[in-house]
């Protein structure tokens, strides 16, 4: 219980604490947010079928500060931790003592939804989320409007979020439900438009096609740091919701939307791909990625098998860990080379060998390399798609497959191959901060990738047989 | 020699209320008294606190002993104690802002007319026949259209004309409606006018649609919220921060007693539908008016029309849970909008009040505390976790949705939605890195403002975890 409890309550504690160091000491704060972030990754992994309870609502619905830490929750929250952990490492921004502090309050607000049992904590802790990357894209974005698009989006997501908890809490009476499955029927008239809510909130938070025009600009804006947290998590919140909101409580209702659902994975799946071909942001390449790898993984939690959700989950993890690394190498080839522009980048391998290693490690495991995470992943997704009996969504979920190798190998060549830029300011490695800030993250897709199976403690029975109850 | 109609309990009943009056005369006293120089602000001062919270006691206890004081003319009690008891804190934070910004001419005269003023909105929540609830509304208003124009600004002169003249208007439909309601039943107790046999009755639904915009007016719901933003912003700060919170929760104190306990029969809700109506449409209205708002005020104004269009919509259906949680909303709103008005109070120099919104700029940087405590006063008013606003938001909705009214659910949702950008702008303004900060004076502490800010950063925060609303507070008229 304790263990839970500091998982949400000791980061954001520690993030308003920071506000008291002196602005000035870089080196005190990021010490004390790094010891903060490594307690909590200890916390989880201390973790073990832990629970705690406290009432909150009795009427019009009974509603409790429930977190348990079973299922899918566990290695979420542990990405999370990992991630917050080596980007507070990574940081290296103007103000940081403010920086870090909201990353703290960011990883806090995150471990409640993630942790949550109660639909109500979800939506509160999903809300709560918003505001400290509003923050970090007001203070230390490029420009004010990213800020704005990011957060009249996931706002809009927000409130139907919370329409649909209100809805489902006074039909069903408990919002105590997450984690549960095999309700009794609700029976209730407005199931479909519950789910509407809690689908449209879902799909603008993953992003998935045509919700996602918020996420390029605000992938590029934000700080590298915090987008490593944000794209290997937050976009996580999406798809966690179809699994324990979707289809463990409202399977009909989540069933009734396959086509549509399976269609915008598809069409994301394709426009992120093409898109990132011809992207030269080096960041907005990868976040067109993002949009295809979780296009990818939306088709297979909808073609509810149980192979499919394993992969799913695993794909989670892999499309966690090698984003934050891409994003943070990213982060400090920007702080050298003054550009992430892909034609005015080029031949940085030979001056820093340790960023480009690390750098082709990611790269590899997001276009699928055999031995590292991010293959187990899809090959198990595209299995379970196909013997769910989704032949030709598995055949098309082959293309952007073939697109990950183009747009990452491009994205690989163009800025560690070729002939050097003669112009650039800094050539100086991975410091070995930096280089401890992505060690862990390498480390665990290899570990992974080896070792797949490691992840799937998951119960996906549990939400399976909940969604094939269903008529 | 004629027998004393009125028993010690029909007395007791206002002593709550005679405690703040006598408050208020004992200022002006003390005014007489006191030598010039920085007591003649802080004797006042302490008077005002001292009589608030008198009355604050005074009136819980009462809170469980719920009985009709004066003929059923005033309850004691239960509802009313709860929305006397919101009254007096929303004063206590009013005058916490007076002490700090209040002007030096007419100091005391200013604070005994607050207290007088929230004497009648005290005597309002209680109120349970039509006389006392036009003695208790007069009282209020008189002393606001006076507080209004005590500033020596152009523009408050403007604004207690303008209050004036159009709330007199509203109280005399109100009136007028009180007559017919009279001509229908031969009574003035609100009991009266219950049960299917006046529900039928032609001078009750005339008089039913004259008294409701009166209401309507007193609670700024479109259509008849045109003098919020320019009475708002012509008023001196302690003046509309204590209007913003005070005016309405009076005006709905009467109007939830009127909707559940005046009308019972069968039509109720067809009758009472046009409010609702009305209140959803100033979810949408107000937020849209406050967009492109750049006074503090104005906005603030603007925004209360939404706000109050929430509580309103709270009680739609006229459920005993809609009353709890309209009730809760209403408390938290006091704590959220007061310590937004303390933050504004306490940017103020002597020269402008700091309602302005270029004085938010920076104010992240230059003033970390007071930013921080504004960003959580506009989280809550736009309903977002971790505060009270998100918990009475959430309340609400399913308030609605178990009355039936998911359509109100759909615009509160709307009107939150809208509500984003107004609030959030000035969260922008606040930390957004290419602002450049305002030079502000530095003040003199102002330790009571102070201590009011962390009363509401306080409750507004820690509601989200307790927002159990009062319970017994029906049956509303005996």
């Amino acid at each position: 219980m304790m263990v839970l409890l500091a998982l949400v309550v000791l980061p954001i504690a520690a993030g308003f604490a920071l506000y008291a160091l002196p602005r000035a000491d870089r080196t005190l704060a990021k010490g004390i947010a790094t010891g903060v972030a490594a307690v909590t990754f200890l916390a989880g992994i201390a973790l073990r079928d832990q629970s705690m309870s406290v009432r909150w609502l009795a009427r019009p619905f009974t509603a409790a500060f429930h977190f348990a830490d079973d299922g899918i929750g566990f290695w979420i929250a542990l990405l999370l931790a990992l991630c917050t952990l080596c980007a507070v490492l990574a940081a290296n921004v103007p103000r940081l003592r403010d920086f870090l502090a909201l990353m703290l309050l960011l990883e806090g607000a995150m471990m409640g939804v993630f942790l949550a049992r109660d639909l109500l904590v979800f939506a509160l802790f999903w809300d709560l989320m918003l505001v400290p990357v509003f923050l970090g894209l007001l203070g230390w974005g490029e420009h004010p409007s990213t800020a704005w698009r990011y957060l009249i989006y996931n706002f809009a997501g927000g409130l139907t979020l919370l329409l649909s908890t209100a809805a489902f809490g006074v039909a069903f009476g408990s919002t105590d439900v997450i984690g549960r499955s095999g309700l009794a029927h609700l029976g209730y008239i407005w199931g479909p438009w519950i789910f509407a809510g809690f689908a449209f909130a879902f799909l603008v938070k993953t992003p998935i096609w045509p919700l996602h025009t918020w996420m390029p600009p605000t992938y590029s804006d934000t700080p590298p740091p915090m987008v490593a947290v944000v794209s290997a998590v937050q976009s996580k919140a999406g798809l966690y919701g179809f699994i324990v909101v979707g289809m463990a409580l409202l399977p009909e209702a989540m069933h009734a939307a396959t086509y549509v659902m399976l269609w915008l994975g598809l069409i994301s799946l394709l426009y992120g791909g093409f898109v990132a071909l011809v992207q030269t942001d080096a960041k907005r390449i990868v976040a067109y990625s993002s949009l295809s790898h979780l296009g990818l993984i939306l088709v297979a939690i909808f073609s509810f098998n149980a192979l499919a959700l394993r992969g799913a989950l695993i794909y989670v993890i892999a499309h966690g860990l090698f984003n934050a690394v891409l994003f943070l190498v990213l982060g400090f080839i920007e702080e050298r080379e003054e550009t992430r522009s892909l034609p005015r980048l080029g031949g940085l391998a030979r001056a820093n060998p340790k960023i480009a290693g690390a750098f082709a490690i990611g790269a590899l495991a997001a276009l699928g390399l055999p031995g590292l995470i991010g293959f187990a992943g899809e090959l198990i997704m595209l299995t379970g798609i196909f013997s769910a009996g989704y032949f030709w969504p598995a055949l098309i979920a082959l293309v952007p497959i073939v697109l990950a190798a183009a747009y990452m190998l491009r994205l690989f060549q163009d800025i560690m191959q070729g002939p050097e830029i003669p112009d650039v300011p800094i050539r100086r490695d991975l410091t070995l901060i930096e280089g401890l800030a992505v060690a862990p993250l390498v480390l665990a897709m290899v570990f992974f990738g080896v070792n797949p199976h490691a992840l799937t403690t998951f119960d996906t029975t549990l939400y399976v047989s909940a969604s094939e109850l269903a008529p | 020699m004629i027998a004393n109609p009125y028993s010690g309990a029909d007395w007791n009943a206002v002593v709550p209320l005679s405690i703040v009056a006598v408050a208020a005369l004992v200022v002006l006293f003390a005014d007489l008294v006191t030598p010039k120089g920085l007591a003649k602000r802080w004797v006042p001062v302490a008077i005002s606190a001292i009589g608030l919270a008198g009355a604050a006691f005074t009136c819980g206890e009462g809170w469980g002993h719920s009985y009709a004081a004066f003929g059923g003319g005033f309850m004691v009690g239960g509802f009313a104690t709860v929305f006397q008891e919101i009254v007096i804190v929303a004063a206590l934070l009013s005058v916490a802002i007076y002490a700090h910004v209040g002007e030096d001419e007419n100091f005391s005269g200013g604070l005994a007319l607050l207290l007088w003023s929230t004497s009648g909105a005290m005597l309002m929540a209680g109120a349970g026949s039509l006389m006392t609830i036009f003695l208790g509304l007069e009282l209020l208003s008189l002393a606001l259209y006076c507080l209004c124009g005590l500033s020596p600004r152009a523009t408050a002169g403007e604004a207690a004309l303008k209050y004036l003249i159009l709330s007199s208007a509203a109280s005399g439909f109100m009136l007028y409606g009180m007559a017919l309601f009279f001509g229908a039943t031969g009574s003035v107790a609100l009991a009266a006018l219950a049960g299917q046999a006046v529900e039928s009755n032609a001078l009750f639904l005339c008089g039913t649609a004259l008294f409701l915009i009166g209401i309507a007016f007193k609670l700024s719901l479109v259509p008849f919220h045109v003098w919020v933003p320019d009475v708002f912003q012509g008023a001196p700060l302690p003046v509309t921060a204590f209007m913003s919170v005070v005016t309405k929760a009076a005006t709905l104190a009467v109007f939830a007693r009127f909707a559940y306990a005046a009308v019972t029969g069968p039509h109720a809700q067809a009758i009472l539908a046009p409010v609702y109506v009305i209140a959803g449409i100033s979810m949408i209205v107000g937020n849209l008016g406050a967009l492109a708002q750049t006074d503090m005020k104005r906005l603030l104004a603007y925004s209360g029309i939404a706000q109050v269009g929430y509580i309103v919509a709270a009680l739609a259906g006229s459920t005993a849970l809609g009353l709890r949680y309209a009730i809760f909303y209403l408390a938290a709103y006091t704590f959220m909008n007061i310590g937004a008005f303390l933050v504004v109070a306490l940017l103020s120099t002597s020269k402008e009040e700091g309602s302005a919104l270029a004085a938010y700029r920076g104010l992240g940087r230059t003033r970390p505390v007071l930013a921080a405590a504004m960003v959580l006063f506009l989280l809550a008013l736009a309903g977002l976790p971790p505060t009270a606003g998100f918990v009475g938001k959430i309340l609400i909705l399913s308030a609605n949705f178990d009355a039936g009214y998911a359509w109100l659910a759909g615009l509160l949702i709307a009107g939150t939605a809208i509500s984003l950008y107004v609030y959030f702008k000035i969260v922008g303004l606040m930390y957004g890195r290419h602002e450049r900060p305002h030079p502000t004076e530095v003040r003199p502490v102002a330790p009571l403002a102070w201590a009011g800010l962390v009363a509401c950063v306080l409750f507004t925060f820690v509601w989200t975890f307790d927002p159990l609303g009062p319970s017994n507070v029906l049956p509303l008229v005996k």
